[in-house]
C-alpha cells in the first residue's frame, strides 16, 4: 500500500520528487471509515518535507457510511474556526488509487480518551478535557454554516423541521437493517412523533457523533482535534448536546452535566431548553440503535469483517436498548 | 466430561487473549485479536441458553396475543392474533427460534400500535414485557 500511496502523492504533486512513505499502520478510528497513519517525505524544490498524515478510506461496509467527501468538506469549511481540527491536504473519489475513496489530512498532537477503557482516560485532566470539550460544542453551534460554505450539508437550506427530518432518516435507516423487528424501538419513535420538541433557535452545525473517543487530547489538558465528522450535518443543536451525554460515552463523569451545559450556553449563545434536551436523548437512543442495527447487518452478511463492528452490534446494542427502555420508563410508558 | 460448544469457545477465547494478541506486534491487528476473543467469550456465554430464551419469549407473546383479542376491535389484526396465539414454534434450531420471534415480534408491534391509544393497561403491559425480554437477551 505504501507504494500506491507514493504513486498518488506523486500525481498529486508533480513538482514534487524523492517521495517516500512508511511507518504505515491501520489504527482504530472511527468505525465507518478505515484509519491509516504514515509518515511522508518529499523534496519541494531545495527543501525536505516531512509531514505525518492520516488517511482515511471509505469501508466496504461497517457503520452508517456517509459521503465520502462529507468530513473533508467539513475539516476544510472550519479550517479558519476557533475549534481544533486538522488540516485537510487531498481528496480523492477515484478507487483506481486505493480501490475506495479516501482522503489525506494532518495528524494531530494528543491522544483519544477511551471512554470504555477501566480508570481515567484523561490521565487526570478530566475536569480541564471536559470544559473545553462544552466549549468547542458552544463554539460550533454558534456557527453560521451558510457563512463557512457549508449550506450542502443535508438540512442546510433547512430552517425549521431538524427534528422530523432526521427522526425519518434514522427510521429509514432502521428499517432497511433490521432483521429482527424491535418493538420497543418502534414505541420509542412513535413517542418521539407524538411529542415534537420546539424548534432550536437557530440551525446549527450538528457534528453527529460528537463524544467521548472522537477527540484526541495533549498532555496539558487541551483538546488537540475533533475528529470523525462523517455524520455531520444541519440540524438542531441539542442533537449533538443530548448525544455527548449519552451514558455509553460520559462526559458527566468529569464535569456535572448543569457545569458543562453552562459552558455550552456561554459559547453558543443560545440557552438550553430542558425540554427539548429529553426529547432529544430519546432520539440518541434511537440514533445509537440504528447504527447498531447497521452494524449487525453488515457483519451478518459478511460485508464487514471488523471485530469492533461485531461487539458494537452485540453489546452496545443492547446498551442502548436498555437505556431506551429506561427513558420510555421515565416517561411512565411502564405505568 | 462433554467438550460443550461453551467451553471450546472459551478456550479459544483465552488463546487469543493471552497467547495470540500479546504476541502480535501490529497494535491494530494485535486489538482485533483481543476484539475476537471477547467476542467469542460473549458468544460461550450465550449459546447455552439460547434456546430456551426465545421459547420462553415466544410463549409469553403467544399467551399475550391470546388475551390481546378482547381488547383488539380490529377483525384483521384480531384474526393475526388468533392464529399466533395458537401456532407454535417450527424447530428448536436458534435459526428457526429467530425467524419465529421475528414474525411474533412484528405482530407484537402492530398490536403495541393499535392499543398505545385505547388501552393504556395493556399497552403499559406490553412495555414492562419488552424491558423484561431485554433483560433476559442480556451479554453476561
Amino acid at each position: 500500500m505504501e507504494a500506491r500511496i507514493v504513486a498518488y502523492l506523486a500525481h498529486r504533486m508533480p513538482d514534487a520528487s524523492d517521495i517516500a512513505v512508511d511507518d504505515l499502520h491501520q489504527i482504530h478510528g472511527g468505525s465507518s471509515q478505515e484509519t491509516f497513519r504514515l509518515r511522508a517525505r518529499w523534496r519541494a524544490r531545495d527543501t525536505v518535507v516531512k509531514r505525518r498524515l492520516i488517511l482515511r478510506r471509505a469501508p466496504n461496509a461497517g457503520l452508517v457510511v456517509g459521503e465520502h467527501h462529507l468530513e473533508y468538506d467539513v475539516y476544510r469549511a472550519l479550517a479558519g474556526s476557533d475549534l481544533p481540527v486538522p488540516g485537510v491536504h487531498f481528496l480523492e473519489l477515484d478507487p483506481v488509487w486505493l480501490d475506495r475513496p479516501f482522503f489525506i489530512m494532518d495528524l494531530c498532537d494528543g491522544k483519544p480518551g477511551h471512554p470504555y477503557a477501566p480508570g481515567d482516560p484523561y490521565d487526570g485532566h478530566g475536569e480541564r478535557v471536559a470544559r473545553a470539550f462544552w466549549r468547542h460544542l458552544g463554539t460550533l453551534a454558534a456557527i453560521d454554516h451558510c457563512a463557512v460554505g457549508l449550506q450542502h450539508l443535508r438540512n442546510g437550506m433547512a430552517e425549521t423541521g431538524f427534528w422530523l427530518a432526521e427522526l425519518d432518516r434514522w427510521d429509514g435507516i432502521i428499517a432497511a437493517g433490521e432483521t429482527l423487528a424491535q418493538p420497543a424501538l418502534s414505541g420509542a419513535i412513535r413517542w418521539l412523533r407524538r411529542n415534537p420538541p420546539p424548534a432550536p433557535a437557530k440551525p446549527a452545525i450538528v457534528h453527529g457523533d460528537y463524544r467521548s473517543g472522537n477527540f484526541l487530547f495533549t498532555d496539558d489538558g487541551k483538546i488537540s482535534g475533533i475528529l470523525d465528522w462523517e455524520m455531520c450535518h444541519i440540524g438542531d443543536p441539542m442533537e449533538d448536546v443530548a448525544w455527548a451525554i449519552d451514558p455509553f460515552w460520559p462526559m458527566t463523569r468529569h464535569l456535572p452535566l448543569d457545569d458543562g451545559l453552562a459552558i455550552w450556553e456561554a459559547a453558543s449563545g443560545m440557552t438550553v431548553d430542558r425540554a427539548a434536551l429529553e426529547w432529544w436523548r430519546l432520539f440518541s437512543a434511537v440514533k445509537a440503535l440504528a447504527i447498531w442495527t447497521t452494524a449487525e447487518a453488515s457483519f451478518a452478511s459478511g460485508e464487514s469483517k471488523e471485530m469492533v463492528i461485531a461487539m458494537s452490534a452485540l453489546r452496545a446494542g443492547h446498551f442502548h436498548r436498555e437505556h431506551l427502555l429506561a427513558l420510555m420508563r421515565a416517561r411512565g410508558a411502564m405505568g | 466430561m462433554i467438550l460443550t460448544i461453551e467451553t471450546a469457545l472459551r478456550g479459544a477465547a483465552d488463546i487469543l487473549r493471552d497467547r495470540i494478541a500479546p504476541a502480535v506486534d501490529d497494535t491494530f491487528v494485535g486489538e482485533t485479536a483481543r476484539l475476537a476473543g471477547m467476542l467469542l467469550r460473549m458468544n460461550a456465554d450465550w449459546v447455552d441458553d439460547a434456546a430456551a430464551i426465545r421459547v420462553a419469549e415466544n410463549a409469553v407473546l403467544r399467551a399475550l396475543f391470546a388475551d390481546a383479542r378482547s381488547v383488539v376491535s380490529d377483525a384483521s389484526l384480531a384474526a393475526r392474533l388468533a392464529e399466533a396465539a395458537q401456532s407454535g414454534d417450527p424447530g428448536l434450531r436458534v435459526s428457526e427460534l429467530d425467524r419465529e420471534s421475528n414474525r411474533l415480534r412484528g405482530l407484537l408491534t402492530d398490536l403495541h400500535l393499535h392499543v398505545e391509544a385505547s388501552d393504556r393497561s395493556f399497552d403499559q403491559r406490553i412495555w414492562r414485557l419488552l424491558e423484561d425480554f431485554e433483560a433476559a437477551r442480556a451479554p453476561r
